[in-house]
């Protein structure tokens, strides 16, 4: 009897009371396996995504939460009232990259914003600047709030894109804060409430059956419009603190966009007989892209008012203000147009689907 | 000259020089601004400076700002102490009472998670693991199965909840947010563990208490007692015996890391479950209740093998040292044990002879 | 001294950005990224990878192709921030990259394919990209022609 055995036997006289086994031992999956870690990047999702534990089922009947590769057990309670099930639902080819970039570039709203470079500004300045605050202090929780919601909902076995959506319910979080503060920063405070619908209406993100169609309007159409207002946001900033404010959630933003698109060529791809139905949500998102219901730049908002005040440096400029702001319509158009096109679904701007307000924006 | 520095023999025409204005179109009409929006606050004026952790959120808890009622009936996504617009249709928010959400270090605790963020690619050492006798490999990997799986749980949990609690709590929902996050860091953590050093998965969990967290939909404060409290300490406890148990640095600073996460969590759990043991008259009765139920649960899974018997082995130094291992795990769930009791006086539910032999009899190690 | 641009110059600089921690942090991190950079007629590629920058070479036009995606002003733009950044130690208000992009006609960033995925990495990995220009305030530089202001 080898010593290991001897010990064995020890153990179980021992631990008789407890009834315990250590079969556990002999029961797992894949052995031997080694990730190596990158000399650059340390050891990545991508990295451990080796032998049978790369392996992505286009199908999954895992309802224990029983992590991928994980060895099954009889007898196992089945937790999770999993909806997404299928790989193309969820699946991008680069998710596990996007996460980690996500938590590589994770910052403080609270010590990496210059707050001590805000200085007084005029008063209409002010609240032009406090109302675009309120706005978004508002609508981008939706994307903390939804994703939260489908990450419950989707199989472990599509743990990667599951992972990115939890550091955007973090990214959305710190954009909820870091907008609450510019509000109070430099003597002002929250202004009215977005009086266009954000949710809980037909059409709207929280809504979604299908997380296809959840993505399309949250990422794709909603971050899209609001990665463009970031963007501008040094068009808009009177000081370090607001451009790196803006700069740091556009970098995040631009990060859920990718998502979005990258997920909607994994479908494109895989599933081509869905692309219909995806381009009947393409036209529900293109459609409250110019109504405003989440985009600050549409037409006719508190929003697209402050902006233009902003832009112009102030009411006694509005009219240069709203004129710099069509030309950020026609940027977040043709984004818009160009991001669809990576996606795979380009064709709508060839046979008259697209909306033609949005068109008309985008045109030269 | 260097091939680098061979210049191109293309001749092209630069773009024009950037102008400080967008290309804008001159021509086109300008509507009226209306205007109705600037004189729409409940309260100007105010002005937080950063103190010594920065511009934080609960500094900005001033005024009107910082009143935060008992219920907030708001149905929609309004931020408290936004000016309120009519007409806006209702989401529809189920948890709408403070004292079902509140905690009232859930502002610094968010802060706090964001300062001690880690990144478990490049944050561990992972070149300091060394190969480990094979019965001590099995008996990490099993573990790191097992608590990559309890993380899968935790944000399935708070991924649920975290849409029906409304936004005049939104200090709740940040926390809660960074909650998510760091389970998320774990689940990764654990896993990338297992197959980092010549094992793999283990087996997974019987599940009973995972579906017993997870099937928690009467309420947020009984599903925080489930997670934060019963689960969230017993996971605590395992990742500072983790820590003092490790291998190699990479091991050392996995568990101690995940400790000071999880520690927030439970912080964040205790405070709230006093905020409602003091702000409902039957609270306290009603977590008995489920505590009553749970802890045997609890107790029934301790016995499958997954959890405490690879404990046993790593604590033990391999399955020949597993005997005086036991004993340690013994030692480890006394001071769970301990530690869990003392929380659940200072929560205000005094357990006492309804407290399980299944766990009361590690308080006689 | 090295003259701008040239590989010489963007090496330099890539050790400076590449030895500061901070530029890991605060919004940085690690970017993947083969970015190219024209200045009237001379294309330099400048390889992301992880933390650093690891290098950067000469190149055709043609092989913008290969890029995620390129940055290209006038080139009184580039040496003007270029200045900036030297006066200031980092580039202020008026001469980050987001604002360089918003205030050229065309964008300071472009993509030789249009695929939008991959030009947004300009804004994916903005910060990153700021910092390494700003790291050029501590290299000593020499331009070959005075500019005249925009």
């Amino acid at each position: 009897m080898s010593t290991q055995q001897q010990s064995l036997e020890a153990v179980k006289d021992y631990a008789n009371d407890y009834d315990l086994k250590l079969d556990w031992i002999d029961t797992r999956g894949e052995w031997g396996i080694k990730a190596t870690p990158d000399a650059r990047k340390g050891l990545t999702l991508e990295d451990i995504q080796t032998g049978s534990y790369g392996e992505v089922p286009d199908h999954t009947d895992n309802m224990t939460g029983r992590l991928r590769g994980a060895a099954q057990r009889e007898g196992a309670y089945r937790t999770g009232g999993y909806t997404v099930r299928t790989k193309s639902d969820i699946w991008l080819t680069n998710a596990a990259m996007l996460y980690e970039e996500a938590l590589q570039r994770q910052w403080s709203s609270a010590t990496d914003i210059p707050w001590d470079t805000i200085k007084p500004l005029p008063d209409d300045v002010e609240r032009a600047q406090c109302q675009l605050a309120t706005f978004l202090t508002e609508v981008e929780f939706v994307a903390a709030d939804v994703p939260g919601k489908w990450v419950a909902a989707t199989s472990p076995d599509y743990f990667e894109p599951r992972m990115f959506l939890i550091t955007q319910i973090m990214d959305e979080s710190r954009h909820l804060d870091v907008f609450r503060k510019r509000a109070f920063a430099n003597g002002g405070g929250l202004m009215q409430r977005p009086d266009v619908t954000t949710s809980g209406v037909v059409g709207s993100i929280d809504l979604s059956k299908d997380f296809t169609e959840m993505s399309s309007r949250l990422h794709i159409s909603g971050e899209g419009a609001v990665l463009t207002i970031f963007r501008m946001g040094e068009l808009m900033a009177y000081n370090e603190a607001e451009k790196y404010m803006y700069r740091l959630c556009g970098q995040d933003e631009s990060r859920h966009v990718a998502f979005g698109v990258m997920h909607m060529r994994y479908l494109a791809e895989t599933e081509p007989e869905r692309k219909a139905e995806v381009h009947a949500y393409l036209d529900e998102g293109e459609r409250a892209l110019v109504a405003g219901n989440q985009n600050p730049a549409a037409r006719d908002t508190a929003q697209s008012e402050a902006l233009a005040v902003l832009l112009g440096g102030g009411q006694k400029h509005y009219d240069e203000g709203y004129k710099k702001l069509l030309a950020i319509r026609k940027r977040q158009s043709r984004e818009y147009i160009q991001r669809i096109k990576s996606a795979g679904f380009g064709e709508r701007f060839e046979n008259g689907r697209a909306n033609p307000e949005l068109m008309e924006y985008a045109k030269a | 000259m260097a091939e680098s520095e061979e210049k191109q023999p293309t001749k092209t025409t630069p773009p024009p020089r950037r102008r400080r204005n967008l290309k804008i179109d001159h021509d086109v009409e300008v509507p009226e601004p209306g205007y109705a929006w600037m004189p729409r606050t409940l309260e100007w004026g105010v002005r937080v400076k950063p103190g010594a952790k920065g511009m934080t959120m609960q500094g900005l808890n001033v005024g009107i700002y910082g009143e935060i009622p008992d219920r907030w009936d708001e149905q929609t996504r309004m931020p408290r102490g936004a000016y309120p617009m009519a007409g806006i249709p209702p989401i529809g928010f189920a948890l709408r009472e403070k004292r079902e959400v509140w905690a009232d270090n859930a502002a610094d605790l968010y802060e706090e998670a964001i300062q001690r963020r880690w990144i478990p690619a490049s944050d561990i050492p992972w070149n300091t693991l060394e190969p480990l006798p094979d019965d001590v490999e099995a008996a990490m990997c099993q573990l790191c199965t097992e608590l990559s799986q309890a993380a899968n749980v935790e944000f399935e949990t708070i991924g649920y909840w975290l849409q029906h609690m409304s936004y005049g709590y939104h200090e709740v929902k940040l926390f809660l947010a960074s909650n998510m996050f760091d389970a998320g860091r774990h689940h990764e953590a654990f896993r990338k563990r297992a197959l980092a050093n010549g094992g793999g998965l283990g087996i997974e969990s019987k599940g009973e208490i995972n579906r017993m967290i997870l099937e928690s939909k009467g309420g947020w404060s009984e599903t925080s007692l489930l997670l934060h409290l019963l689960r969230g300490l017993f996971i605590q406890t395992i990742y500072r015996y983790g820590e003092r148990f490790a291998h190699n640095p990479a091991e050392k600073v996995m568990f101690a890391r995940a400790l000071e996460d999880k520690a927030r969590h439970t912080a964040y759990g205790l405070q709230h479950l006093r905020y409602a043991v003091t702000h409902k008259q039957d609270k306290a009765l009603v977590f008995q209740q489920l505590l009553n139920i749970g802890e045997r649960v609890f107790a029934r899974e301790l016995q499958e093998p997954v959890v405490l018997e690879p404990l046993a082995v790593i604590f033990g130094g391999g399955i020949e040292g597993a005997k005086a291992g036991m004993r340690e795990v013994h030692h480890m769930m006394g001071d769970f044990v301990k530690s869990y009791l003392a929380s659940t006086d200072w929560i205000g539910i005094h357990r006492g002879r309804a407290f399980p032999k299944g766990l009361s009899r590690y308080l006689e190690a | 001294m090295p003259v701008f641009p040239s590989v010489e110059w963007f090496d330099a600089v890539s050790r400076s950005f590449n030895s500061d921690e901070a530029n890991r942090t605060a919004g940085g991190g690690i970017a993947d990224a083969d970015v190219g950079i024209i200045f009237e007629d001379q294309v330099f590629l400048l390889n992301f990878a992880g933390y650093e920058c690891e290098k950067a070479s000469v190149i055709q036009r043609s092989d913008l192709e290969n890029t995620d995606f390129y940055l290209e002003m006038h080139p009184d733009d580039w040496i003007e921030m270029l200045i900036n950044i030297q006066q200031n130690g980092t580039a202020d208000m008026d001469y980050t990259l987001n604002t360089l992009d918003l205030d050229s006609e065309d964008g300071l960033a472009k993509s030789a394919t249009g695929d939008q995925y991959r030009l947004d990495k300009f804004f994916r990995f903005n910060q990153t990209m700021q910092y390494f220009f700003d790291a050029s305030s501590n290299v000593e530089t020499e331009f070959d022609r005075e500019i005249t202001p925009a």
